[in-house]
C-alpha cells in the first residue's frame, strides 16, 4: 500500500457518462492484483471530503487505469481533471481474485464491475496462462454503448456473450439469465456434461446481479467469487464502516469488506 | 533551534500533542506501511468492551457536507481478545498507549478496565462516555448515555478510579446544554483529563426511499464540519476546570490543531482526516513545528491556552 500524487497521463471519455483515466505510478502498478482497488482524493478541499475507491482497469510497468462513471461529486471533478494534473492515491487495497485449478472460468460482469473482470482475464490469459478458449464472458448492460471493454474482451480472444435491455446487442433481458443457460450446458449439475465440475465464476456489478450469480453458483454447485460494492470511507481497514454480512460457524460477522474483501466466495455472504 | 513540543495530561509525559483518536486509526498496524507510529504522541484505540461486540448491520457511514456519519457500533473483539491479539502489537510500538473501554453499567466500566489495568503497556484509559451508537440498555429501556449525564459521570469515573492508578481521561459527547458542567463532573470523580468531542448524533435520510440511509438510523457526525463546535467546547472547558482537556473535533491540519491547542487544549486527537489522508497525523505534527519555528516559538507551553478573551 503506497500513497502517492500521481501524474494523470490521460483522461478521456469512452462511453456516455463513461471515463478512463490513466496514471503515473510504478511503485502502486507493480503491486496492484485484479480486483483490488485504489482510493482517490477528488479534491484537496474536504469536499467531497472522504477518497473514492474504483477497482484497476489495467496496468502497466509505470502506470495504471481505472474506468468511472460519473454519478455524483466526485466523480464529477474527476472528469474535469486534464493531463499533466496530480491526484493522491491510496493503494493497492484489498484482496484480488484467486484462481485454482479450473477448466472454464465464467466472468459476469455489469457496469462498472466490468473493468476489474477485464484485468483478471487479462492476467488470466496472459500470465495465468490460462486459454482463452476457456474463458466465458457475460456483460450486461441497458444499452449496447455500456457494453464496457467490449473490444477489449473481444481481443483476448474469450467467448463473449452479452445482454442489454433494449436488445441493442446480444440477448434482450438479464445477462444471468444466458449465464443460467450456458451452466445447463457445461456443468455436471446441468446434467448434459458428464466431466467433473471445474467451472469457476467471478462476478462484479450491481448488487441484484451479485445476486442472482450467487444464487446461480449455489444451484449448478460451481465455486463463485463475488466482488461486492459498500459504501467505504478509509479504504484500509481503519474505521470498519464497509462491512458486509458473512456467515460464520452457525451465524454471521461483519467482515470489512476493503481489507477482507472487495472480493468475498459467494457461499460465505449472506445477502439480506 | 531546538523545540520542545511535551505536554502532560495526567501522569503520561508526551513527547508531543499530537494524538490519534478512538476509532479512527484501526488497530494502529493498518496504517504502519504508510507512517512511522513511533513519532506520534500517543494513541487511543478503538473501544474495548467486556464482550466481544460484531457492531451494527450496514450501511454505517454516510458522507455529508464537509463530513460523515458513522454508526460502526462498536465492533470490537472484547477485552480479553483484545489483550491477546491486539495488544502485543501496540506494546511495541513503545509510544504511549491509551485504551479507550466502554460498558453499559458502572460496574461492568469498572470491571473492564480492572481487566485491562493487570497488562503492561497500557498508560491510560479513556472511558467512551459518548458513543451515540450503541442502546445502553438502562432498565426503562431508554437509551441514556453516560455523558448526559452529570450525576454518571461522576459516579462511573469514580467507579473506575477506584481500580487504576493509571491516568484516567473521560471522553465526553457534545450533545449537551453545558459541555464545562459534564466536564467538572468528571473531574469531581477523579478523572486526570477530559476529551472532547465525540461525535454528534445526526441523521441522512434517503428521499428516494424515506429511510434514514444508516441501518442504526442515527449515527455520529464528525469531520471538518464540527471543529468550530469542538473549538468552543474545548475553550469553554479549559476556562472552567482544572484537568487537563484533549482536543478532538475535525482536525484536518497543523492550523486547526493549533486552534486547540490555543483555546486551552493540551493535546489533541486526530480522528476522521486518518481516512483522508493517513499521513495527517504526521502532517500536523510537522505543522506545528513548522509554526513554532516561523513564530520563533521554542516550548509548546506557550502555545497552549494562550487565547486572548480580550
Ligand atoms: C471496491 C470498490 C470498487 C469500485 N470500483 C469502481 C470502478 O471501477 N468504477 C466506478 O465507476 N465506480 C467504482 N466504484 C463505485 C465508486 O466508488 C462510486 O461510484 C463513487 O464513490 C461515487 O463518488 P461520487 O462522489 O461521484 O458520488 P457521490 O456524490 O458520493 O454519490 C452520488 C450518488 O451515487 C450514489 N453512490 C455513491 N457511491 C455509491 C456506491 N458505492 N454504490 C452505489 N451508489 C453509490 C450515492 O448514494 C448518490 O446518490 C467502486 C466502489 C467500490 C466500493
Ligand atoms: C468511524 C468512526 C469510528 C469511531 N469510533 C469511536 C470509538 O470507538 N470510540 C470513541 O470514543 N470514539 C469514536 N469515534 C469518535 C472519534 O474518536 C472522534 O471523537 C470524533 O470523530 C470527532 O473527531 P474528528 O472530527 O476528528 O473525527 C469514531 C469516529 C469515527 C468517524
Amino acid at each position: 500500500m503506497f500513497k502517492e500524487r500521481c501524474v494523470i497521463e490521460e483522461n478521456k471519455k469512452i462511453a456516455p457518462g463513461h471515463y478512463s483515466i490513466r496514471l503515473r505510478s510504478s511503485k502502486i502498478s507493480k503491486k496492484s492484483k485484479p480486483g483490488q482497488f485504489v482510493q482517490v482524493l477528488c479534491s484537496d478541499s474536504y469536499e467531497p471530503l472522504l477518497p473514492r475507491p474504483f477497482s484497476f482497469l489495467d496496468v502497466d510497468k509505470n502506470s495504471f487505469s481505472f474506468l468511472y462513471q460519473v454519478v455524483g461529486k466526485g466523480t464529477k471533478i474527476l472528469s474535469a481533471l486534464k493531463r499533466g494534473d496530480e491526484v493522491s492515491i491510496l493503494g493497492p487495497l484489498g484482496q484480488g481474485f484467486s484462481l485454482k485449478n479450473a477448466k472454464s472460468i465464467v466472468l459476469v460482469g455489469g457496469g462498472v464491475g466490468i473493468p476489474p473482470l477485464y484485468h483478471w482475464a487479462k492476467e488470466c490469459v496472459t500470465k495465468l496462462k490460462v486459454s482463452a478458449k476457456n474463458i466465458h464472458v457475460f456483460l450486461g448492460a441497458r444499452d449496447k454503448s455500456l457494453l464496457l471493454c467490449e473490444k477489449e474482451f473481444k481481443k483476448l480472444g474469450v467467448h463473449f456473450y452479452a445482454a442489454t435491455d433494449n436488445g441493442s446487442r446480444g440477448h434482450k433481458g438479464f445477462v444471468t439469465e444466458l449465464v443460467g443457460e450456458h451452466l445447463d450446458r457445461t456443468t455436471s449439475v446441468g446434467g448434459k456434461n458428464s466431466a467433473p465440475d471445474v467451472v469457476r465464476m467471478y462476478t462484479c456489478g450491481p448488487t441484484p446481479m451479485l445476486k442472482a450469480v450467487s444464487a446461480l453458483a449455489k444451484k449448478y454447485d460451481v465455486s463463485c467469487e463475488v466482488s461486492v460494492e459498500v459504501p467505504m470511507a478509509c479504504g484500509f481497514g481503519a474505521c470498519l464502516g464497509c462491512a458486509i454480512k458473512v456467515k460464520k460457524d452457525d451465524g454471521h460477522r461483519f467482515a470489512i469488506a476493503c481489507c477482507e474483501g472487495p472480493v468475498f466466495q459467494a457461499k460465505e455472504i449472506l445477502w439480506d | 533551534m531546538g523545540l520542545n513540543l511535551e505536554t502532560q495530561i495526567g501522569k503520561i509525559q508526551l513527547k508531543n500533542p499530537v494524538l490519534v483518536a478512538s476509532g479512527t486509526f484501526g488497530h494502529a498496524k493498518e496504517f504502519a506501511p504508510l507512517i512511522d507510529l513511533k513519532k506520534l504522541g500517543g494513541i487511543v484505540t478503538k473501544t474495548i468492551t467486556l464482550k466481544p461486540r460484531l457492531g451494527n448491520p450496514p450501511t454505517r457511514i454516510v458522507e455529508t457536507p464537509s463530513g460523515m456519519l458513522n454508526a460502526i457500533g462498536l465492533q470490537n473483539p472484547g477485552v480479553e481478545k483484545f489483550i491477546e491479539e491486539k495488544l502485543p502489537y501496540f506494546r511495541k510500538l513503545k509510544i504511549p498507549i491509551i485504551v479507550s473501554a466502554m460498558a453499559y453499567t458502572v460496574e461492568e466500566f469498572a470491571e473492564v478496565v480492572k481487566i485491562l489495568d493487570r497488562e503492561d503497556g497500557i498508560d491510560g484509559f479513556e472511558l467512551n462516555l459518548s458513543c451515540p451508537n450503541v442502546s445502553y440498555g438502562t432498565k426503562s429501556g431508554s437509551a441514556r448515555m453516560f455523558a448526559h449525564d452529570e450525576k454518571m459521570i461522576e459516579e462511573v469515573v469514580g467507579a473506575v478510579r477506584k481500580v487504576t492508578s493509571k491516568t484516567l481521561i473521560a471522553k465526553l459527547g457534545p450533545d449537551v446544554s453545558d459541555i464545562a458542567r459534564m466536564a467538572m463532573a468528571a473531574e469531581r470523580g477523579g478523572a486526570d483529563a477530559v476529551a472532547l468531542i465525540n461525535t454528534f448524533t445526526a441523521m441522512v435520510i434517503d428521499l428516494k426511499t424515506r429511510k434514514p440511509v444508516l441501518a442504526n438510523k442515527t449515527g455520529g457526525l464528525s469531520g471538518p464540519c464540527v471543529r468550530p463546535i469542538a473549538v468552543r467546547m474545548t475553550w469553554d472547558v479549559c476556562r472552567q476546570t482544572k484537568i487537563p482537556v484533549m482536543g478532538i473535533g475535525g482536525i484536518m491540519n497543523a492550523n486547526d490543531a493549533l486552534e486547540f491547542l490555543v483555546a486551552g487544549a493540551k493535546a489533541i486527537q486526530v480522528g476522521t482526516a486518518n481516512f483522508v489522508n493517513p499521513n495527517a497525523s504526521i502532517e500536523i505534527l510537522e505543522g506545528i513545528q513548522a509554526f513554532m519555528k516561523k513564530n520563533k516559538i521554542s516550548n509548546i507551553q506557550e502555545i497552549i491556552g494562550s487565547v486572548k478573551n480580550t
